[in-house]
């Protein structure tokens, strides 16, 4: 609690006693950026001094993120200078940015969503050195225990709300100390108390100094904060006021503007009949909808983003899940599947157009046509003068700017791609037409097009639902406009009343509070915690393991002999050491299909050395070296030409197998009993080497959750922005973890050279499947970032175990391999349930 | 963004499905230069000893890329066809079946593996990896159990008439063509075709326009299935007795195979005939170095290198393409 009092280091130029309150300490001086085809920001100048909150407002796309993206040092300005505490930053470094004393807290947090909080914080932090991480959990702890978020210091990130999430972000910022700390929107994911609580911190920070720039849609909220009050439009500054001289309306007044140069079509006023009818519809950040739109009407969504406005228009078109009820022409539509809804008549235009508007590498044509391939095609063959033909009808009707049909979209600009997608819905002939932020990133003459093909298709008897956080948009296009707050409808506004300014102030006065989904979630117990946690899958596979020796123990008495757990446990040290070596690449989200050929390899280049009358220090050498050299190709090829580790690994595999069967036709080279004897000693029944692979796996698991390295690795494999975002060099992590993989196939290389006593490739090239199964047996998450080695002890015995049982009970051969591939799909398929299950929760 | 440019593609590119226009040259330059490496690697009897085998991996390549098209990678190649094979020889010698009917039973049952291997994928969301290599152990299991350890010998009305020629070419090479021409087809032309190249570019964008996504990429792991049964009855009359876990040959090729051919590890357009092109290349590269004496494991380690420095060019050569036309188009300015 105490870390945010702020010593003044800096040198008292301030008169004593004064705590330097007054002192800019952010400035930015005519900052200019242009993107192509936008100028963002226009000769932007902003002093914000210790000790006061100063609010930035203006609408979406005002310019406020890319200013702060300058001042934070993640952008680079065309033009002007930033200014932190006195020192010019030099050019665009986040890095140099921090160090001068500025923290921000972004709407998209970047945190690392398999690691733990405290991890997440002391990665963020800088605390990764020695004894850091050990002590992470508690000092963790009581940063964020004043928040009274309930959230666990040891739980993952992915297991957080999206508020307790902001928290962490915020408590990450706040852990900096800094002078500059910018906040952008940071009310969207909180409860009217949990914004009280931010406010009293942010207080206590300006009281102590610190300069906070406050970003916000909310005007009521910035009235209450903030000292003074920026207004950014078009990305130009339209003015600074004291907060408590400035009235709502007036900064209302000034966020719009008026600019209203865009030509609408006319608003035709016939109204059909109703088309789409819904009632209660919910789902997920929204509830308890109800809406008529009659044929002919364009029905507007506004509301500040985030609001639940684009989850309902996704609802209604079948692609999320939700409860209530849709009606199409008076038929019910079946909630929640995209196929129902596209037959019922819906056609919906996404806002990522890049991501789920075009196809980008098909052509314009094939674009235009895909939602409607029946009208190009007889009997399910398509016919390509069809596409073309009307391919070039719809570049001309809407206008495409494009050199041909056959043009690949992805060359097109924003504008004509859009139109492209509109072409393909119109040509839908579409009942409901369902369009999101239909104009987003497009310049002013495809704008007023796209107005006229979406008038156009109401005219032609569609019902048209438009989601849009333009003002002026609404106001000229919409009928009727809903505003939506908090996942609500909160307001209408219709007929002459649909003006712009009717519309901001609805959205932006609105103070419904979020109905929180879950509430009282986090307080699970410790049960449930660990369940969650990395350990689970080892103690349900421990089980496992008791209950099937009893199950095959009852039927062979000899199995619980003591030379059976020898031979069982003997084998399980080979299983635990190559699953230990997987598990290191699927950690970091890569993959090594070579192990298995690696191991047989290393068995075969022993065969020559480890013998009787050999050298058998050349031979250790020789092993260890063409490991790692086979590891560092692998992750040499992986990271620096960033290729599939999939394909890169299966063809290193090939090639390893060749070289060893050219090295070795025929089995040969007798393994010297002075390495078997010291691998096949024991303790009691238990093996030595048994013991060993249990301890480096137990050492791994210590390195993967104390050492930097293993953090760094569940970093990478978690999220690779993010982690890149944060300073880890992922590459080199990537490469590490290729060679520490193939160095540990080393020690199983020694252990099955022991089992088979000869040069033989064979036995080897089956364990790429085996160290697989007791990776997913031990509950990894195969896309990376999280796992344990105690899971992989627990399932590398459980895969000994089970490969042992046809002898036992006397089953044929075949089981040797379906218990292996029906465990591993079982497991895989059971694990991403669990996982669903969470996520849903 | 993307580096595509704003070309035309020429009339046969879209008749064939597009892909690398390089393997077709590549291949064209091998055989050119074949004779010059072994004498007699471009005889009659050389080629149709080549045909048959070329044959049988351009089907199972073919299936690949339909598995690789929804940014997959099917590892259970090898005990599909081990499968297919046990089942078209197993099922006649050991339980006395119809050869017709377990011919038909060699090309549906693996395609029920692929569905299945399709379920497991999309219903259940696991990696495509994980799934399909779980689903080898499983069928190797199978094989096993069907043939008992031993394998068996190909029905003879089988043997005969992948033996055959129609004329004077490899009645197996015709099947691989008409097979691989229907399928590249209806890759290319149908409305089954495109909607699966539209879920292979984008699966969210295939949504948006409400084409059922899981319902395509499943059926490209059940058609997959199916091409790699028929790959491995042509196998099977051919060889007459195929060794149980011969299909362990066949993964890396069919991988090469489709990389060579031009479809994407990410997937979107498939390219099945420069597919079947492909294995056409690989195959020969193979009967090359055999006529040279190159002994088998050498064999893998060249369709290791070739298939890594075919990725390895895909990767860098874009990139340099690029820096040359930015300095040209610099040097233009300033000139």
């Amino acid at each position: 609690m105490t870390d945010y009092t702020i010593t003044t280091n800096t040198p008292s130029i301030v008169p004593e006693g004064e705590i330097q309150h007054g002192i800019v300490a952010l400035r930015l001086t005519g900052i200019e950026k242009t993107f192509p085809g936008v100028r963002a920001l226009k000769d932007v100048h902003l002093e914000v001094t210790a000790g006061e909150v100063h609010a930035l407002v203006g609408e979406n796309g005002a310019g406020k993120s890319t200013l702060m993206a300058v001042a934070s040092g993640a952008l680079m300005p065309d033009s002007g200078s930033v200014e932190i505490a006195g020192t010019l930053l030099s050019g665009a470094s986040p890095d140099e940015a921090r160090e001068l004393g500025l923290a921000i807290v972004r709407q998209d947090p970047a945190l690392l969503p398999e690691l733990t909080v405290a991890e997440n914080l002391a990665i963020g932090t800088g605390r990764t050195g020695r004894g850091g991480l050990g002590r992470a959990p508690k000092w963790a702890q009581e940063h964020l225990d004043p928040w009274q978020m309930g959230i666990d210091a040891k739980s993952r990130v992915s297991d957080l709300s999206v508020e307790q999430r902001f928290i962490v972000e915020i408590v990450k910022a706040l852990a900096l100390k800094p002078r500059v700390l910018i906040l952008d929107e940071p009310t969207e994911h909180l409860n009217s108390e949990e914004v009280q609580r931010l406010f009293r911190r942010v207080r206590e920070l300006t009281a102590a100094s610190t300069a906070v720039v406050y970003i916000s849609h909310r005007i009521p909220e910035v009235k209450e904060i903030a000292d003074r009050v920026t207004v950014l439009r078009d990305g130009a500054v339209r003015g600074t006021f004291d907060a408590d001289e400035v009235t709502e309306a007036k900064i209302i007044e000034l966020v719009i503007g008026r600019a209203l140069d865009t030509v609408f079509p006319p608003k035709t006023g016939v109204l059909g009949e109703p088309v789409l009818t819904v009632a209660g519809l919910g789902g997920r950040h929204f509830q308890d909808i109800d809406l008529t739109v009659r044929a002919g009407e364009i029905v507007g969504l506004a509301g500040v983003q985030g609001n639940g406005q684009a989850d309902f228009i996704r609802a209604l078109a079948g692609l999320e899940p939700a409860s209530g009820s849709i009606t199409i022409d008076g038929a019910a539509v079946r909630l929640g599947s995209n196929a129902a809804a596209a037959r019922a008549g819906v056609v919906y235009v996404p806002s990522d157009r890049h991501g789920e508007g075009v196809f980008l590498p098909l052509t314009v044509g094939e674009n235009i046509v895909m939602k409607t391939l029946r009208k190009v095609s007889r009997w399910g063959i398509i016919r390509d003068s069809r596409i073309a033909a009307i391919a070039r009808e719809q570049i001309e009707r809407q206008a495409i700017k494009t050199p041909s049909d056959r043009t690949p979209v992805a060359s097109l600009s924003g504008g004509n791609q859009q139109k492209v997608v509109l072409a393909r819905t119109l040509l839908a002939e579409p009942k409901v037409l369902l369009a999101e932020e239909p104009t987003q990133g497009v310049d002013a003459g495809a704008r007023v097009d796209i107005y006229s093909i979406l008038r156009g298709a109401a005219d032609q008897g569609a019902a048209v639902v438009m989601l849009s956080s333009d003002g002026v948009e609404l106001e000229g296009l919409c009928d009727r406009v809903l505003i939506m707050s908090r996942g609500s409808v909160v307001a209408e506004v219709e007929g002459d009343s649909v003006t712009e300014a009717e519309i901001a102030r609805a959205a932006l006065t609105s103070t419904a509070v979020r109905k929180r989904d879950g509430e009282g979630r986090s307080g699970s117990g410790r049960f449930r915690n660990w369940l969650r946690g990395d350990h689970s899958p080892a103690a349900v596979l421990g089980l496992i393991v008791v209950a099937l020796a009893l199950v095959v123990g009852s039927s062979n008495v000899f199995y619980f002999s003591p030379f059976n757990f020898n031979n069982l446990l003997f084998t399980a040290a080979l299983m635990i050491i190559i699953g230990s070596a997987q598990q290191i690449v699927v950690l970091g989200s890569g993959f090594d299909l070579s192990v298995g050929p690696l191991l047989s390899f290393l068995v075969v280049i022993a065969s020559f050395f480890v013998i009787d009358g050999g050298n058998i220090v050349i031979g250790i050498g020789l092993m260890i070296v063409a490991a790692l050299l086979v590891g560092f190709v692998n992750g040499f090829l992986v990271t620096r030409f960033n290729l599939n580790p999939v394909v890169v690994t299966l063809a290193i595999a090939l090639a390893l197998q060749g070289t060893l069967f050219t090295l070795r036709g025929t089995p040969g080279g007798i393994i010297t009993p002075v390495v078997t004897d010291l691998i096949f000693a024991k303790v009691g029944f238990v093996p030595i080497i048994t013991i060993v692979a249990i301890g480096i796996a137990l050492a791994l698991e210590w390195a993967l959750r104390r050492t930097r390295w293993g953090v760094e690795l569940r970093a990478v494999g978690s999220r690779k922005d993010a982690a890149e975002r944060l300073g880890i060099k992922a590459n080199r992590v990537h490469l590490v973890s290729y060679m520490a993989t193939s160095l540990l196939v080393m020690p199983a290389a020694v252990v099955l050279m022991s089992q088979i006593g000869i040069g033989d490739g064979r036995p080897g090239l089956s364990f790429t499947l085996t160290s697989v199964t007791v990776v997913v047996l031990a509950g990894a998450s195969i896309f990376g970032g999280r796992g344990s080695f105690i899971g992989i002890i627990a399932a590398g015995i459980l895969v000994a175990q089970v490969l042992s049982v046809p002898t036992f009970l006397g089953l044929s051969g075949a089981w040797g391999y379906w218990l292996p591939g029906v465990i591993t799909v079982g497991a895989a398929v059971l694990y991403a349930q669990l996982r669903k299950i969470r996520r849903g929760a | 963004m993307s580096t595509t440019t704003p070309t035309v593609d020429p009339r046969w590119r879209r008749i064939l499905g597009g892909g690398s226009s390089a393997i077709w040259y590549a291949t064209i330059l091998l055989f050119v230069v074949s004779p010059f490496i072994a004498g007699g690697s471009l005889s009659y009897s050389a080629i149709v000893g080549m045909l048959p085998f070329a044959a049988v991996l351009a089907i199972a390549a073919v299936g690949q890329t339909l598995v690789v098209q929804q940014r997959g990678l099917d590892l259970s190649v090898p005990a599909m066809m081990a499968f297919g094979a046990a089942l078209a020889s197993g099922l006649p010698q050991w339980f006395g079946w119809a050869p017709g009917l377990a011919i038909a039973a060699a090309i549906v049952l693996p395609g029920v593996a692929g569905l299945v291997n399709g379920i497991v994928v999309t219903r259940f969301g696991v990696m495509p990896l994980v799934a399909t290599l779980g689903m080898n152990a499983i069928l190797l299991g199978t094989v096993f159990a069907i043939s008992n350890g031993t394998p068996a010998g190909s029905p003879q009305g089988l043997a005969d008439f992948a033996k055959g020629k129609i004329g004077i070419v490899p009645t197996a090479f015709v099947v691989a063509v008409v097979v691989i021409v229907i399928l590249g087809f209806l890759a290319q032309r149908s409305i089954v075709g495109r909607r699966l190249t539209a879920v292979g570019v984008s699966e969210p964008a295939a949504a948006a326009i409400g084409v059922r996504v899981t319902l395509y990429q499943t059926m490209a792991y059940a058609a997959a299935g199916a091409t790699y049964g028929i790959a491995s009855v042509l196998y099977t009359g051919y060889v007459t007795t195929p060794p149980l876990f011969f299909g362990d040959s066949y993964l890396l090729p069919t991988v090469a195979a489709v990389v060579l051919g031009g479809t994407a590890l990410t997937g979107g357009r498939s390219a099945l005939i420069s597919t079947g092109i492909a294995a056409l290349f690989l195959t020969q590269l193979g009967q090359l170095f055999r006529s040279v004496g190159w002994p088998e494991p050498l064999q893998l380690i060249a369709q290791a290198a070739v298939l890594l420095l075919v990725i390895l060019l895909r990767a860098i050569v874009p990139g340099i393409v690029a820096r040359r036309r930015r300095s040209a188009a610099v040097a233009n300015v300033t000139a």
